[in-house]
């Protein structure tokens, strides 16, 4: 019997809102795919461009950051910084042949419980349906 | 009469050294020679003077994992690394064999490094003598020649259709049965005209001129790029660290250098050379005056890459000549 | 007077009036034929100095070294936004240049005795020959027509299918042996603690692995995003000739289309990376 591909996801929450958003769809038993793995951090603005390639470089076949809704970061300012950062790492991503469908940003507020899963199930969706990205070795080249 | 080998000769034999062997001959990479594994005998060049990296790597590796340890059965298991295959480096030239004599010394003498010496004795290094210098070599000025035949086991010299050739030791000699050989009255070409730098006592110039200040106006324009270190024959500064690697972990062993800011740098935060003149003169005072009284051999062999790779053109041959016309100051 | 000979009497006269305690220019390498960076402590050095296309080098970085001291420089154009860039970033202090600006004809793909005469690519496609600040300026300021399109380079990149772009970096990257002479080379790339020295967390450390240079050499450039200035230094100082600028270059395009902004052409305007507008949509989670 075929092992179907499943996903490695590596997902980056703001404490304040999207973290708070995941648990909120644990606290009310909404079921959501088991192939992301959270990473806790402050603030989305927190996000060096540097985690997200290593998470890449590690064997991870998606990424996502959630954070708070612009206007709403617990830091006033923090996911206004973000969202320049991530626009202009995608495309960069993209040309590096990395797909930019395995990079989503996502803003979560605390509430969303469900909207949350909804994008977890979504993301692990589609990246099935991409496949495994194969993450260059990390043996030696000579 | 010498003994003698046809270029299809060559070849053939080439091929059946590659059965079960690593064979590592210059090949053009993109705009560079570089020594690489080789799979066909046809992509070896010929029309070359040097390589533009060393071949040290294939002894001396950029990077290298020592050991592996992990945690076993209750205990620590440490799994060292092995050299599985034999090698053979095909097309050296004189200066890079005499750069592995040199590279000999420091690894090879009590406490022996034992992965390096797994290296050298499975690699058999075979050269080509030099009939044309390039524009920036001196090896004969540095204890080399262009048809200089210490550090291999098989010389060859390049003649009509063919190669003179020289078996130097054991290992070369079960390398290439004399059975493949022929003879030949051919008489040896006249080796390369190589330009000279005023090499002669410059390490008596250096310890006398250490204190000169000349050391930090060199120092000014150099970047740390650390390419003069990985791009030389002799040079094997490195730095360990331990990576993790699946429930194992693996000691790695790269290059460094000891241009590098912080190279010197110690648990304390104290950097005894933190500044860039001290490095700049390390450098030379390695090669020239250290390295030689400690091991007996020179350890810069006037292959002349770091002059071309050297980006803002710091030029040993430049800082020879300097030294020697710098006063004779102190004891 | 060519520039040349205008270079070496401003520098006599900066350092003979003690106004400038060092000039960094350039002078002829061992090959004869190449430019190498000199610094210039006294009017007998200054006889030294020259300006033609072999002239290649960012001086700018050295600045950084002698951020106490009062120094004369020669700079192109590209090299004139460096300076711009490092007093937006606090790393340096107007009052402590005097600049010598050169307007350049873009410098020749040259190698260690062996000088070409084709422009660079890069220079090919410049759009700015004139310095963009300066207190003397050497050579007559040009305006350069923009070209239809300025980055072919990228777009042809770009257009290639995401198997083929990674399996193109996967080839470049693997070249790499970090020597880190790339960074060493910018004028961009200050950090006291670069990310791939920190040892905890170890994000990239020394070992010389696909992976590894991967991360090196894309995140050095996304560091860039919005810095670079496009002198691409770092392209000419890479011992296995990775092409550096089709990273960087990607990534001045990005920033040019989704901010218009470009580097360095003044010391005032905030990096696009630093600042943001509330209501701008980006394209991000919209």
């Amino acid at each position: 019997m075929a092992i179907e591909f499943q996903p490695r996801i590596v997902g980056f929450l703001c404490n304040w809102c999207s973290y708070a958003g995941a648990d909120m769809a644990g606290t009310s038993r909404i079921t959501y795919p088991t192939n992301i793995r959270i990473i806790r951090v402050p603030c989305s603005g927190r996000v060096d461009p540097l985690l997200i390639v290593k998470s890449f470089q590690m064997g991870a076949d998606g990424v996502l950051i959630a954070g708070c809704h612009p206007g709403d970061c617990h830091y006033t300012e923090g996911n206004y910084y973000a969202r320049r950062r991530f626009a202009l790492l995608k495309p960069f991503l993209d040309y590096l042949g990395i797909e930019s469908a395995r990079f989503r940003v996502e803003w979560v507020s605390a509430s969303e419980g469900k909207r949350w899963s909804q994008v977890v199930t979504s993301f692990t969706n589609d990246l099935t349906k991409l496949g495994p990205r194969k993450a260059l070795a990390p043996e030696a080249t000579r | 009469m010498s003994k003698y080998i046809s270029k299809k000769d060559l070849n053939s034999w080439l091929n059946k050294v590659r059965d079960n062997r690593r064979l590592v001959a210059p090949t053009k990479v993109d705009d560079l020679i570089l020594f690489k594994e080789i799979s066909r005998v046809e992509d070896i060049v010929s029309d070359y003077v040097n390589t533009d990296l060393s071949p040290k790597e294939f002894l001396f590796p950029p990077t290298e994992v020592l050991f592996s340890i992990e945690k076993k059965n209750g205990g620590v298991e440490l799994t060292p690394a092995r050299v599985e295959k034999e090698t053979v480096i095909f097309g050296m030239r004189p200066c890079d064999a005499k750069g592995v004599v040199a590279l000999d010394k420091p690894f090879l003498e009590d406490p022996t490094d034992p992965l390096y010496k797994e290296h050298r004795d499975k690699t058999a290094l075979v050269g080509i003598s030099c009939l044309k210098a390039c524009a920036e070599c001196f090896c004969s000025s540095m204890g080399s020649g262009p048809d200089d035949p210490s550090g291999f086991d098989i010389m060859l010299t390049e003649v009509k259709d063919g190669y003179l050739v020289q078996v130097l030791t054991e290992k070369g000699k079960a390398l290439l049965p004399d059975s493949t050989l022929s003879e030949s009255g051919e008489a040896k070409p006249k080796a390369a005209e190589v330009a000279t730098v005023p090499a002669k006592d410059v390490n008596v110039k250096l310890r006398q001129n250490f204190e000169d200040p000349y050391w930090n106006r060199l120092a000014d324009r150099c970047i740390h790029c650390n390419m003069c270190s990985y791009v030389c024959p002799t040079c094997y500064c490195f730095d360990i660290r331990d990576y993790p690697n699946k429930g194992k972990t693996d000691r790695v062993r790269s290059w460094e250098s000891c241009q590098s800011a912080g190279f010197t740098k110690i648990a304390g935060g104290h950097d005894p050379r933190a500044n860039k003149g001290t490095r700049m003169r390390q450098r030379f005072a390695h090669k020239l005056l250290y390295f030689p009284e400690q091991f007996g051999v020179s350890h810069c062999i006037g292959c002349g890459r770091c002059v071309k790779s050297c980006p803002v053109n710091i030029d040993i041959r430049e800082i020879i000549q300097d030294v020697q016309k710098l006063g004779a100051k102190g004891e | 007077m060519n520039e040349t000979e205008q270079i070496r009497s401003k520098a006599k006269e900066l350092l003979d009036s003690k106004k400038v305690d060092c000039v960094i220019g350039y002078e002829r390498a061992t090959d004869e034929k190449n430019a190498r960076p000199m610094f210039a402590y006294n009017a007998k050095d200054a006889d030294r100095l020259i300006f033609d296309q072999t002239c290649r080098h960012n001086l700018v970085r050295y600045l950084l070294n002698r951020k106490d001291k009062v120094t004369g420089i020669v700079v192109k154009a590209c090299d004139s936004r460096a300076v711009n860039l490092l007093i937006n970033e606090h790393q340096i202090a107007r009052d402590k240049l005097f600049i010598i600006g050169v307007a350049c004809p873009g410098l020749v793909k040259t190698d260690w005795n062996k000088p070409g005469d084709k422009l660079r690519d890069a220079c090919q496609l410049c759009q700015q020959r004139t310095p963009v600040i300066y207190d003397v300026l050497i050579g007559e300021a040009k305006k350069v027509e923009p070209p239809a399109d300025a980055y072919p380079d990228v777009a042809a990149m770009e257009g290639k299918s995401v198997e083929e772009k990674r399996a193109f970096w996967e080839k470049e990257f693997s070249r790499c042996i970090r020597c880190y002479a790339c960074r060493q080379a910018c004028p961009g790339c200050y950090c006291s603690e670069c990310f791939v020295d920190r040892l905890d967390p170890l994000w990239v450390g020394i070992r010389i692995a696909p992976g590894e240079n991967e991360m090196w050499n894309t995140i050095r450039a996304y560091h860039l995003g919005g810095r670079c200035i496009g002198c691409y230094a770092c392209e000419l100082v890479c011992p296995v000739n990775i092409p550096l600028s089709l990273l960087n270059r990607k990534l001045e395009k990005e920033v040019m289309k989704l901010f218009k902004f470009q580097p360095g052409l003044d010391p005032e305007t905030p990096q696009p990376l630093a600042t943001f507008q509330k209501d701008e949509k980006l394209g991000v989670a919209e």
